[in-house]
């Protein structure tokens, strides 16, 4: 899932740094993610995961970090985190 | 005299501070590039722009691709203006809470409803005003709004939400 998550930023993410310079609990807002990038990142999320994120989800902390995604992954798909 | 941080000077009466005039003014601006929406709208279609427009904007922006992203862009700045009004602390308002609406003359006006208008009601904003622009690659926005006297949640929210992009 983690690596799922990693190629989904590096592709919507629009990072101004490469996704393997940032750990799983960087902030990704502070590395340069906007929320218009985050917006895309949560289509991709939706569309690599098949499911649609619920409103009370859409809050800037579930995309705030690959951890936080990663979490908020769990809570939905029920896929557990490796 | 006052020790706090004053910008305004006057001849005829004491030095003021700018938060002793203008407590109840807040702005928000944001920037987008062009690029970035149609790219959106060319990868998730309807999809992207169902989650974060409403139906009087998309019938706002119609035309060729560049003029619809050019029209989008400058709509999700003003929402994104708007949210950085509502300092939002952890939920952010459904994208289309905010509305862009387009006076058939041209200028532009926001309507919140739901959540979004409930954050407002809360922080005690009483008026907002939008600008929108765009030219070539960059969308822009900039909100406006009047808070009413005893705004009681702002200040506490904005200090708990400080830190990650700039606002």
């Amino acid at each position: 899932m983690e690596e799922e998550i990693r190629q989904i930023l590096e592709e919507h993410g629009r990072l101004p740094v490469p996704m393997a310079d940032l750990d799983n609990n960087a902030d990704l807002y502070e590395a340069g993610m906007t929320s218009h990038a985050s917006v895309n990142v949560m289509l991709a999320l939706e569309d690599g995961f098949d499911f649609e994120f619920p409103e009370s989800m859409l809050r800037k902390s579930t995309f705030e970090s690959v951890s936080a995604i990663e979490a908020a992954l769990t809570s939905l798909v029920g896929t557990p985190v490796e | 005299m006052t020790d706090a941080p004053s910008v305004l000077s006057s001849t005829t009466g004491p030095i003021r501070t700018v938060d002793e005039n203008f407590c109840g003014l807040r702005v928000g601006t944001d920037l987008v590039p062009v690029e970035h929406v149609a790219a959106s709208v060319a990868r998730f279609g309807h999809r992207y722009v169902g989650r974060i427009y409403t139906e009087h904007e998309v019938a706002c922006c119609q035309g060729s691709p560049s003029v619809v992203a050019a029209g989008l862009a400058a709509r999700f700045a003003a929402k994104e203006a708007m949210v950085k009004v509502l300092r939002p602390v952890g939920h952010q308002p459904d994208w289309r809470s905010i509305e862009v609406r387009r006076d058939p003359a041209g200028w532009c006006s926001l309507a919140l409803s739901g959540e979004a208008a409930r954050m407002a009601d809360e922080q005690g904003i009483r008026e907002v005003a939008v600008s929108l622009t765009h030219e070539g690659a960059m969308a822009a926005a900039v909100v406006v709004a009047l808070c009413a006297e005893g705004d009681t949640h702002a200040d506490a929210d904005a200090d708990a939400d400080a830190g990650h992009e700039e606002r």
